[in-house]
C-alpha cells in the first residue's frame, strides 16, 4: 500500500476544519458563525478537489510523520473514501448554509448556540479522519471525536429533554467506543498490529479474533443505533435543533456503518461465517418493520423522521448478508455482489439527501408554528408551498419511487437478494417501503387537507425552505451520475468483493 | 511470589468495583472510586507501564475525585446524600420487583456467557509481538530517549493530536450543556487564611513537580498530560482560593492558552506539508526541540481546559443554589 502515490489532501482534510474551529473560537457570535461557514465552505472545496484528485490519480495515501505503518498511522483515500467525503461535503455545505440562516432568525439566543459552528468543524474533521483512517486504534480516536462533539451538539439547546437525551446519548455511545477499544485491544495483542491492510493478511481465525469481531460489531452496532441498540437515537436527534438534528441523521450515524463494513470486508474475513452475516441481517430486517411502524405511529413530525432513520439504517444492516458467500461460492461467480454493494452506497446517499432535507423542513415548521404536532400540518401546502414540495420529494426517496436515489438502493436491493437465492429478505423490504409509504403520505394528506381552524404560519426566510428543497432534489439528481460512479468506486477500493466464509467452527464463529 | 501480589491486586479491584456500585452512600462511592482508580495504577506498574500507571492516579483519583466532590457538594443541602433518597428527588420509577425477575435472570446468564467467552478469548490469545521492537530501533531518530514518548508525540502524534483535540471539545460540550458561566467573577468568597497559607504553599510545588514531569518526559516515564494534571490542580486551588484566573485574564488570552497546544501542532503540520514532507513529519535534527515546544504548550493548554471545565461546574453550582435556597 506505501506504494501509492502521496497527496497532503488527505492531512489537510482533517486538519482544515479543525484550524478553523480553533479560530473560530476567539470570535463574538456573530463572528463565529462568518467564520465557521467559511470553514464549511472551504472545507467543502478542499473535498471536492481531493475527489477530483482521487478520480484521477486513484488511490492516494498519507504517511504521517514519514512512519511507514505498522509504527505509524497512513491514511488512504481510495473510492469508497472518496466518495463519502463528497457526500459529506455537498450535504454538509448545505447544512451550514442553512445553519446560517436558521441561528439568525433564532428569537431566544441560549449561550451555547454559537458554539454549534466549532462543534460542527470538529465534527467534520472527525468524519473525513474516519473515512480515511487505516489504523485501528485512529479509528477509535476519530469515533471519539465525533463522539464528543455530536452528544455536544445533541443537547445544544440546553433544555432539559435535550440534556436527558443527550446524557442517554453519551452513554450509548460511550458503551459503544468500549466495546470497540476491547476488541481493538485483543486484536492488537494477538497480532502486533493496528494497520487495517497488514491486519488482514495476518489476522488467523480463533476465539480471539472471534471475539473481537463480537465485541467490535456490537460497539459499532451501539453507534449506528442498529437494533435492538436503537434506544438512544429517537429522543436524541428529535431534541436537537433542527440543523443538528440533520447533521446526525444524515451523517454522523454513516460513520459507524462506514467502519463496519471496512472492517467487515478487510480485516475480519477469516472469522465470519454464513450465519453471522444472517443474524446482523435479520438484526436490520427487524429495524426496518419496526422503525417504520414506530415513525407511523408518532404525532410529532421530528419523532417520525427520527424513527424513520432507525428503519433506514436498517436497509444498510441487510446488505452484510449478502456480502457474506455461503461454503463453495466464488466471488467470481457471485454476480449479486455488485447489485448489493451499489444498494449499500445508493442507501447510504440518499438516505443522507433526503433526511438531511427532512430535519431542515422540520426545522422551518417549527419556527412557523412554533412546535411540530402533525396535526397543525393542516393547509401547510397553502402556506409554505417550497417546504411541503420539499417534504414530498424526499418522502418518494424515502419510500423507493423511481427515478429516486432510494428507489435506486431499494431496486438493486432486491435484484441482490433474489440473485442471491436468498428470498427471505424480499418481504422486508417491500413492507418496510409500504410502511413508509404510510406515513409519508400521512404527512402529505395532511399537508394538503383545507385548515380546520386558522392556524397562523408565521413567515419563514424563502431561501432556507429552498435549502431545503435542493437537498430533497439532490436526492433524485444522485441517479444521474450513476454509471460512472460505480465505474468510479470499482476502479480501487473493496467495492464488489465479497467474502468467502466457511461453515464448520465453533458456537459464534470458526475456530 | 509476584503472582500473589497480582492476584491479590485482582480480587481487590474486584471487590472495589462491586462495592462502589453497590454501596447506598454516594459519597462511600466516590472514596471507592478514588481507591479503584489507585488500584487500577498499582496494576498499570505491575504491568510495566508507569506511565500511564501516572496518568491513572493524577486523572481518576485527582482531577474526577474533585469533580465528584464537587458535585456531591450540590446535592448535598438538599438531601442527606444517599442513593434511595436521590431516587425520590428524581422521581425515579421504582417498578414491582416481581416483574423483573425474568429480565434479570437473563441478564446475568447473558453476562456470565459473555465474561465466559471474554474470558477464553483474553485466555487464548496468541503473542502478537507488538509494536515495542520497532519503536525501540526507530528510537534514534525520533529526538527523545522514552519510547513511550517517541510513540505519542512522534511515531503516532496525530493520535496525540487528536486527543488534545478531544480535552478541548469535552470543554466545549461542558460550555453547551451548563451555559457559559467561566467569565462571570463569583461572589465575594470569606477569605480562607488556612486555604490561603496552603496556596502558598503547595502552588510552587506543583508547578516545580509539573515541569519536572515534563521535562523528564524526554528520558522517562512522565510527560505533557501528567504535567497538566498538576497545573491544572494549580488552577482549581487558585479558584478555590478567590482568584478565579479566567475571569481576570481578557478572552482572547484565555482562548489563546486553550487552543495554543492543538494550534501550534497544527500550523507546524501545515508548515511542514508546505516543506514537502507529510503532517508532523519533523526535520530529524529539530524533533527533540519540536516536541520539547509542542509538550509545553500542549501540557499548558490541557492544563487550562480541566482548570476551565472545573471553574464552569463550580459557578454553574453556586447559580443554582442561590435561586434555590438551601431547605
Amino acid at each position: 500500500m506505501i506504494h501509492l502515490p502521496s497527496s497532503p489532501f488527505p492531512a489537510l482534510l482533517v486538519g482544515l476544519p479543525i484550524l478553523m474551529a480553533t479560530l473560530s473560537l476567539f470570535f463574538r457570535p456573530g463572528g463565529k458563525a462568518a467564520v465557521g461557514l467559511m470553514g464549511s465552505i472551504l472545507t467543502a472545496g478542499l473535498a471536492l478537489i481531493a475527489f477530483v484528485e482521487v478520480t484521477q490519480r486513484g488511490t492516494v495515501i498519507h504517511i504521517l510523520g514519514g512512519w511507514e505503518p505498522p509504527l505509524g498511522i497512513l491514511l488512504r483515500m481510495d473510492s469508497l473514501a472518496a466518495v463519502f467525503i463528497g457526500m459529506t461535503a455537498i450535504v454538509g455545505v448545505f447544512i451550514s448554509l442553512y445553519a446560517w440562516g436558521y441561528f439568525r432568525a433564532q428569537e431566544t439566543s441560549a449561550e451555547g448556540l454559537p458554539l454549534f459552528w466549532p462543534l460542527w468543524l470538529f465534527l467534520w474533521a472527525g468524519l473525513n479522519g474516519l473515512f480515511l483512517s487505516n489504523d485501528l486504534f485512529n479509528l477509535f480516536v476519530t469515533i471519539e471525536v465525533i463522539g464528543i462533539s455530536a452528544v455536544s451538539l445533541a443537547v445544544l439547546t440546553g433544555k432539559t429533554p435535550a440534556l436527558f437525551a443527550g446524557l442517554r446519548y453519551l452513554l450509548a455511545a460511550i458503551t459503544g467506543s468500549m466495546a470497540y477499544l476491547f476488541g481493538v485491544s485483543l486484536l492488537y495483542g494477538s497480532t502486533g498490529t493496528l494497520d487495517l491492510g497488514l491486519l488482514g493478511e495476518v489476522l488467523e481465525p480463533g476465539p480471539t479474533t472471534s471475539f473481537s469481531l463480537l465485541v467490535i460489531t456490537l460497539g459499532l452496532m451501539i453507534k449506528m443505533a442498529g437494533f435492538p441498540f436503537h434506544f438512544w437515537l429517537p429522543p436524541a436527534h428529535s431534541s436537537a435543533p433542527a440543523p443538528v438534528s440533520a447533521l446526525l441523521s444524515a451523517l454522523v450515524v454513516k460513520g459507524a456503518f462506514y467502519i463496519l463494513l471496512r472492517l467487515w470486508m478487510e480485516v475480519f474475513g477469516v472469522s465470519l461465517t454464513y450465519a453471522a452475516g444472517q443474524l446482523i441481517g435479520l438484526a436490520g430486517a427487524i429495524a426496518v418493520i419496526w422503525g417504520s411502524w414506530q415513525a407511523l405511529i408518532q404525532t410529532s413530525f421530528k419523532l417520525i423522521v427520527a424513527h424513520s432513520s432507525v428503519a433506514q439504517l436498517g436497509y444498510l444492516l441487510m446488505v452484510f448478508p449478502l456480502l457474506i458467500l455461503a461454503p463453495g461460492v466464488s466471488a467470481d461467480s457471485a454476480d449479486w455482489l455488485s447489485p448489493a454493494w451499489t444498494a449499500g452506497i445508493y442507501q447510504v446517499i440518499a438516505h443522507a439527501f433526503a433526511k438531511a432535507s427532512f430535519f431542515l423542513s422540520a426545522g422551518l415548521i417549527i419556527m412557523a408554528l412554533g412546535h411540530d404536532r402533525i396535526e397543525s400540518l393542516r393547509d401547510l401546502v397553502g402556506n409554505m408551498r417550497i417546504t411541503a414540495l420539499a417534504i414530498g420529494i424526499a418522502g418518494v426517496s424515502l419510500i423507493g419511487l423511481p427515478p429516486s436515489g432510494g428507489f435506486m438502493a431499494k431496486w438493486m436491493l432486491l435484484k441482490g437478494i433474489f440473485l442471491s437465492g436468498q428470498w427471505w429478505w424480499a418481504p422486508v423490504v417491500l413492507m418496510g417501503s409500504l410502511l413508509t409509504a404510510g406515513y409519508v403520505f400521512m404527512l402529505l394528506r395532511l399537508a394538503f387537507a383545507p385548515a380546520r381552524e386558522m392556524n397562523t404560519f408565521r413567515p419563514v426566510p424563502k431561501s432556507l425552505e429552498i435549502i431545503a428543497l435542493m437537498l430533497a432534489l439532490g436526492s433524485f439528481l444522485i441517479v444521474f451520475p450513476a454509471d460512472s460512479l460505480i465505474q468510479f468506486l470499482e476502479s480501487s477500493g473493496v467495492f464488489g468483493s465479497g467474502i468467502e466464509s466457511i461453515i464448520e467452527g465453533g458456537v459464534y464463529g470458526n475456530d | 511470589m509476584s503472582i500473589l501480589i497480582d492476584i491479590l491486586l485482582a480480587i481487590i479491584m474486584v471487590y472495589l468495583a462491586i462495592q462502589c456500585l453497590l454501596t447506598p452512600r454516594l459519597i462511600q462511592s466516590v472514596f471507592l472510586f478514588f481507591a479503584f482508580g489507585l488500584g487500577l495504577a498499582l496494576a498499570w506498574v505491575r504491568l510495566g507501564a508507569i506511565d500511564v500507571a501516572i496518568t491513572e492516579a493524577a486523572i481518576a483519583a485527582g482531577f474526577l475525585g474533585v469533580l465528584f466532590l464537587d458535585a456531591l457538594k450540590s446535592f448535598a443541602p438538599k438531601v442527606s446524600v444517599k442513593q434511595d433518597n436521590l431516587e425520590d428527588i428524581y422521581k425515579l420509577p421504582r417498578r414491582n420487583i416481581k416483574s423483573l425477575i425474568l429480565p434479570r435472570v437473563i441478564l446475568v446468564l447473558g453476562l456470565a456467557l459473555f465474561l465466559f467467552i471474554a474470558l477464553e478469548a483474553v485466555w487464548m490469545i496468541p503473542d502478537g509481538g507488538g509494536l515495542t521492537a520497532s519503536a525501540e530501533a526507530l528510537l534514534p531518530q525520533s529526538g527523545v530517549e522514552h519510547p513511550v514518548t517517541a510513540v505519542l508525540l512522534n511515531f503516532r502524534a496525530y493520535d496525540t493530536w487528536l486527543e488534545i483535540g478531544v480535552i478541548l471539545l469535552g470543554l466545549l460540550g461542558v460550555f453547551v450543556a451548563g451555559g457559559i458561566k467561566l467569565y462571570k467573577k463569583p461572589g465575594a468568597s470569606k477569605p480562607d487564611p488556612m486555604l490561603r497559607q496552603v496556596i502558598l504553599f503547595v502552588t510552587p510545588v506543583l508547578f516545580l513537580f509539573g515541569a519536572f514531569l515534563l521535562y523528564i518526559g524526554k528520558t522517562g516515564p512522565g510527560g505533557a498530560f501528567q504535567a497538566a494534571v498538576l497545573w491544572g490542580a494549580i488552577g482549581i486551588l487558585l479558584h478555590l482560593g478567590g482568584k478565579p484566573i479566567f475571569a481576570m485574564i481578557p478572552r482572547w488570552l484565555f482562548h489563546l492558552i486553550l487552543t495554543m497546544g492543538l494550534g501550534f501542532f497544527l500550523v507546524l503540520g501545515f508548515l511542514l506539508i508546505a516543506d514537502g514532507r507529510t503532517l508532523f513529519e519533523y526535520p530529524p535534527a529539530y524533533a527533540g526541540l519540536l516536541i520539547l515546544i509542542i509538550e509545553t504548550l500542549g501540557a499548558i493548554s490541557i492544563a487550562a481546559a480541566l482548570t476551565a471545565i472545573y471553574a464552569n461546574l463550580n459557578q454553574m453550582e453556586e447559580e443554582t443554589n442561590e435561586v434555590e435556597p438551601t431547605t
